[in-house]
């Protein structure tokens, strides 16, 4: 994916809706009325929810007969995950850090 | 996603306004966390110099700005770098002769600037919603 894409889609899992849009596709692909259903919205108005995120990358779309079906694809959250196991490693290196610093700011007091 | 935010909770043997100090001195962030220009005051802007991530279109530059700052008690700053936009807060509690302190890095899943506006509204990705959504990253994530 390209990086350019990353802002489109921190803001398109940003809306409590499109997540869960993107659960509902992640159990199996899901033509736009099937979607609609679990919403108490109009189509349009899922339509446009499936646009934000067709552009992001989260998903796909297929036209079959007279319907859309979409699908997910959801490499570009992979992104995010990257960003949040980074800091699950460097956290507890860094309070492990804060504390070995403190108790070696007071060994030093101790010893002038 | 694994979480929303990383949290850690952990004892120090040191008193409550000796921990503070190692949380807003400059010299003493710099020792166990990163090179700052950070002063001990609401509203004020500082950055963080960290490690470049190109795959993440990251310089390495973090930028913050100080956002609660009560001693010895409440420390947050934003920590904002690439397209992260989170919020670090320590919170110290006078425990025994020590000090236990509460830490939280939040934000992962409301990132974008665009939507911070709205942050009180998007509290939460529902966890018992997300289950097939997380193995679908988790596996990708793995493969990475």
């Amino acid at each position: 994916m390209q990086d350019d894409q990353q802002p489109e889609v921190f803001a398109a899992i940003a809306h409590p809706m499109r997540r869960r849009m993107l659960d509902l596709l992640a159990e199996r692909e899901r033509p736009v009325h099937d979607l609609a259903r679990h919403f108490g919205v109009s189509r349009p108005a899922v339509s446009q929810h499936l646009r934000i995120l067709l552009t992001a990358g989260l998903v796909e779309e297929q036209r079959r007969g007279r319907e859309r079906v979409y699908r997910l694809t959801p490499q570009p959250l992979a992104q995010i995950h990257t960003w949040l196991a980074h800091y699950e490693r460097f956290w507890p290196q860094r309070l492990q850090r804060l504390g070995d610093y403190l108790d070696a700011e007071e060994a030093e007091e101790e010893h002038s | 996603m694994t979480s929303a935010s990383i949290t850690h909770d952990l004892y120090f043997a040191h008193p409550p306004e000796r921990v503070w100090r190692a949380l807003t001195d400059r010299e003493a962030i710099a020792r166990w966390l990163m090179p700052n220009d950070f002063e001990p005051r609401v509203g004020h802007h500082f950055t963080f110099q960290t490690t470049p991530m190109p795959a993440l279109n990251f310089d390495g530059v973090c930028h913050a700005e100080v956002t609660a700052c009560e001693p010895p008690r409440l420390l947050a700053y934003t920590w904002v770098g690439g397209a992260l936009h989170t919020l670090v807060t320590y919170c110290l509690e006078p425990e025994g002769d020590g000090t236990r302190l509460h830490f939280e890095h939040s934000g992962f899943d409301l990132s974008d600037p665009i939507q911070q506006a709205s942050y009180r509204g998007l509290q939460g990705w529902n966890p018992s919603l997300d289950v097939a959504l997380r193995r679908e990253v988790d596996a990708l994530a793995a493969e990475v």
